[in-house]
């Protein structure tokens, strides 16, 4: 019998391994299970991958991992993933379940939630507790106002924003007791169908992991433009990124977008240029640890966010500042 | 063929911070001096549906259906104006976007569904308000329908839909068969722009107005999910070092120096 409140993360996979928010998804968790004062457990689910992911998250120290492998897991289908987790659920009775608010978690979770009849409290950024009461906080109309919500049935479901929680860090001695679950799926039961599934690799460094990131605005002003930034990411070692409107326009691929509906990111230095720092475009990147704005317009909101600042037309700055990178850093 | 794309009308999320003011009282925030405005998300999925009717060999009827205390049909004829044949409001008292959760919001969408010919639903990704991503697939669960998440684009082949779902690292081909739910996909792009006339004609397009008793439903369902506080978040500010000196070039020469002297690089 598990222990009264328990706690459950999925972990989702990502090219054969443990996805790199797995260490968030844990750290929120077990802030939930120590407020709860339950346990903490995990699922991962997967083709042939899954049990080597599962003994990896006994670094974390849990106090069980529910781990599937069959092969219409290897890549995720909602109809599929939301069966077994379900069949997971259904055995380790959680509280509280969780995980990231990822393009597979923003599916699962809702096709989960109302499979379990759950509430479902999408895209947190923190979790408290109020007396007895747990709570979970999400930024709404576009992060100018927070809404505190607290469950309303048991399971209840949570999406956690990247980049919010502490990641949790690795323990002495790896504990958790692995359970192989099996789950019938068949194909005959699944209204959807996956047909092809095309790689969409970007040229350069990928946005979720760069440590550098160079990301231009609407003030760009056309897709030309872009060439400029690219030659700074260059010398930098950095990842191009946009806000929306330039994925909107077309001016960069939709891949590049932070933000709200798109990465959010926590590069050590993060250079905006030419944007003017939207509430949606600020929920992406605010989490940087140096922050650099290059902007035409002296009054635009990004300066208050940023650490170092220059007013001036991008065309004329960012030579300069590409230029002196190429003969400092060597 | 019939389309519906469920639309909401949402405080201009590109409103300045001030312009969300909190009611404690009431528990609601209260937009000041910002109009409402069609949701962005679900702007992209009308378009989605127009494009279909673009195409589409027989035509299709596109229905644009709301909810809430009020919907407004100014807000709501932008819609009809880029190609949207008509409007279908459900309004009640209880049917407050602020007060509702994604769980009671999608069971008087499929009500009202239930009550139209449809043979494609198209819905945002999410509200500009709320941004709780559940209601598509919310919609699809009550009715017993297929749905696929974040489409950017698709092709209807008699009964059949192939459809180009967004993924982390590219994007994957899915076929279902109608009827369906489609949540859109930002990826699809902004809403075409009408000309003069087209609004000007948008304005005799029938708009339908039910009430919760027109799709069977006594009252608003009650939420999965309780809703304690709203509070305005602090934005950490941070003191900007500007580079102000001589000619712009200057300025980037001294910020680059600055960065590497500052170990930031």
């Amino acid at each position: 019998m598990p222990t009264e409140n328990q706690v459950l993360v999925f972990l989702e996979m990502e090219r054969g391994a443990l996805h790199p928010l797995a260490a968030e998804v844990l750290g929120a968790g077990k802030q939930v299970a120590q407020g709860l004062n339950g346990g903490l457990a995990a699922v991962v689910m997967g083709g042939g991958a899954a049990s080597d992911a599962a003994s990896n998250v006994r670094q974390f120290g849990v106090e069980r991992v529910y781990v599937l492998e069959h092969p219409f897991l290897e890549a995720y289908h909602g109809e599929y993933f939301c069966r077994a987790l379900s069949e997971v659920c259904r055995m380790a009775a959680p509280t509280i379940m969780l995980m990231a608010n990822t393009l597979v978690g923003g599916d699962l979770a809702p096709r989960l939630a109302w499979n379990l009849e759950a509430g479902l409290i999408t895209d947190c950024v923190a979790t408290e507790m109020a007396g007895a009461e747990i709570t979970f906080t999400k930024p709404i109309y576009s992060g100018n106002v927070m809404a505190v919500y607290a469950p309303a049935t048991t399971p209840t479901l949570i999406t956690l924003r990247p980049r919010a929680f502490t990641p949790l860090t690795a323990v002495e001695t790896p504990r958790g007791e692995i359970i192989p679950v099996s789950a019938a799926l068949d194909q005959a039961s699944a209204r959807t169908t996956v047909v092809e599934r095309i790689e969409e690799e970007g040229d350069g460094i990928k946005l979720g992991s760069a440590q550098r990131i160079v990301a231009g605005g609407r003030g760009i002003g056309r897709a030309e433009g872009f060439a400029l930034l690219k030659d700074m990411a260059e010398a930098l070692g950095a990842a191009i990124g946009a806000s929306r409107p330039p994925c909107d326009l077309g001016w960069v691929p939709a891949k590049a977008q932070v933000g709200q509906t798109g990465e959010i990111v926590a590069p050590g230095l993060y250079i905006a240029v030419g944007i003017s720092g939207s509430t949606q475009h600020l929920a992406g990147m605010v989490g940087s640890k140096t922050i650099v704005a290059i902007n035409k317009d002296p009054q635009a909101t990004i300066f208050k966010i940023a650490d170092y600042g220059v007013v001036g037309n991008y065309e004329d700055v960012i030579p300069a500042i590409t230029g002196t990178l190429r003969e400092i850093l060597v | 063929m019939h389309i519906i794309v469920c639309m909401k009308q949402v405080p201009d999320p590109e409103g300045p911070r001030d312009a969300f003011e909190i009611n404690q009282t009431s528990g609601l925030v209260e937009p000041r001096g910002i109009p409402p405005v069609l949701s962005l998300f679900d702007e992209n999925a009308l378009e989605m549906a127009l494009r279909i009717k673009d195409v589409h060999p027989a035509g299709a009827k596109v229905s644009v259906l709301s909810m809430g205390k009020r919907v407004s049909n100014a807000v709501m004829l932008k819609a009809l104006a880029a190609g949207a044949d008509e409007l279908v409001k459900v309004e009640d008292d209880s049917l407050d976007a602020g007060r509702l959760d994604s769980f009671a919001t999608a069971q008087v969408l499929a009500g009202a569904i239930r009550k139209l010919p449809h043979d494609l639903i198209i819905v945002g990704r999410q509200a500009a308000d709320f941004n709780d991503g559940q209601v598509g697939i919310g919609i699809a669960h009550v009715l017993d329908l297929p749905v696929v998440t974040l489409a950017r684009a698709l092709t209807v082949q008699g009964c059949d839909m192939r459809i180009e779902r967004v993924l982390a690292s590219g994007h994957e081909v899915v076929c279902a068969s109608l009827p369906a739910v489609i949540v859109a996909s930002n990826e699809v792009g902004e809403l075409r722009y009408p000309s003069m006339i087209q609004r000007r004609e948008a304005k005799q397009k029938p708009v339908h107005t039910w009430g919760l008793n027109d799709i069977g439903l006594a009252a608003a369902p009650r939420p999965r999910v309780m809703r304690r506080h709203l509070y305005t978040p602090e934005l950490k500010l941070r003191q900007c070092r500007i580079f102000d000196g001589g000619s712009p070039a200057d300025a980037g020469r001294n910020l680059a120096l600055t960065l590497k002297q500052d170990r930031v690089i």
